[in-house]
């Protein structure tokens, strides 16, 4: 559970500083925040469970 | 002879306002938001610079490690090494050289090593700084217009 909330937190944190420095407009930053913010996510739940089934 | 005295200020205009972005965005690095806050966007600064302060002081709770280029006991490549993680820490300006006076989340011993929140922390510590990069040049372009 630990390692979701860690996770979880650099992603809101990375998601509000890339959403906030890449777009012109607020609708537009919330929308590009949210975007990065579900992709930290997917991507990062993906990769460890792909990395569970390996045996390392 | 107009037109010459229009040109020249116009240079010292721009001149002016290269200077004052430029130190906007020295600002900006050693206080994390405080290039923003200069220009009064206050949500922007607060925003962006808060995101910086929580993702260090959350690495240095997790019981983070800041790098130096002197910190390994080792030389050469292992030295060597040492260099692109301290220009990420670095970019956390103030945050980093206060933690440098105080000596505070430098320890390289395996004690400190074992807790189980150290490689984050150690991670949120780069990113902070990182992350701090950015919004620095993202305050020196709203600085000299090219962002709104």
């Amino acid at each position: 559970m630990r390692h979701v909330l860690v996770m979880t937190t650099f992603a809101f944190i990375a998601s509000v500083v890339f959403g906030a420095v890449a777009k012109d407009t607020s609708k537009d930053r919330f929308l590009y925040g949210l975007k990065v913010f579900a992709e930290f996510m997917v991507i990062g739940l993906a990769l460890s469970w792909a990395l569970y089934f390996l045996p390392l | 002879m107009e037109d010459q005295d229009l040109v020249r200020r116009e240079a010292a205009h721009e001149e002016d306002v290269s200077t004052q972005a430029w130190l906007i965005g020295a600002a900006g690095w050693f206080c994390p938001g405080a290039g923003h806050m200069l220009q009064g966007k206050w949500a922007r600064a607060l925003i962006l610079g808060g995101a910086v302060w929580v993702c260090y002081l959350a690495g240095l709770w997790m019981g983070g490690h800041l790098f130096t280029v002197g910190g390994s006991a080792e030389g050469g490549l292992s030295a060597l090494l040492q260099v692109p993680p301290t220009i990420a820490d670095l970019g956390s300006g103030v945050l980093y050289i206060f933690c440098w006076i105080l000596g505070v989340g430098f320890a390289d011993d395996p004690a400190h090593a074992a807790r189980a929140t150290y490689e984050y922390g150690t991670n949120f510590l780069l990113i902070a700084g990182l992350l701090n990069y950015l919004v620095m040049l993202d305050a020196f372009d709203v600085s000299v217009g090219r962002k709104p």
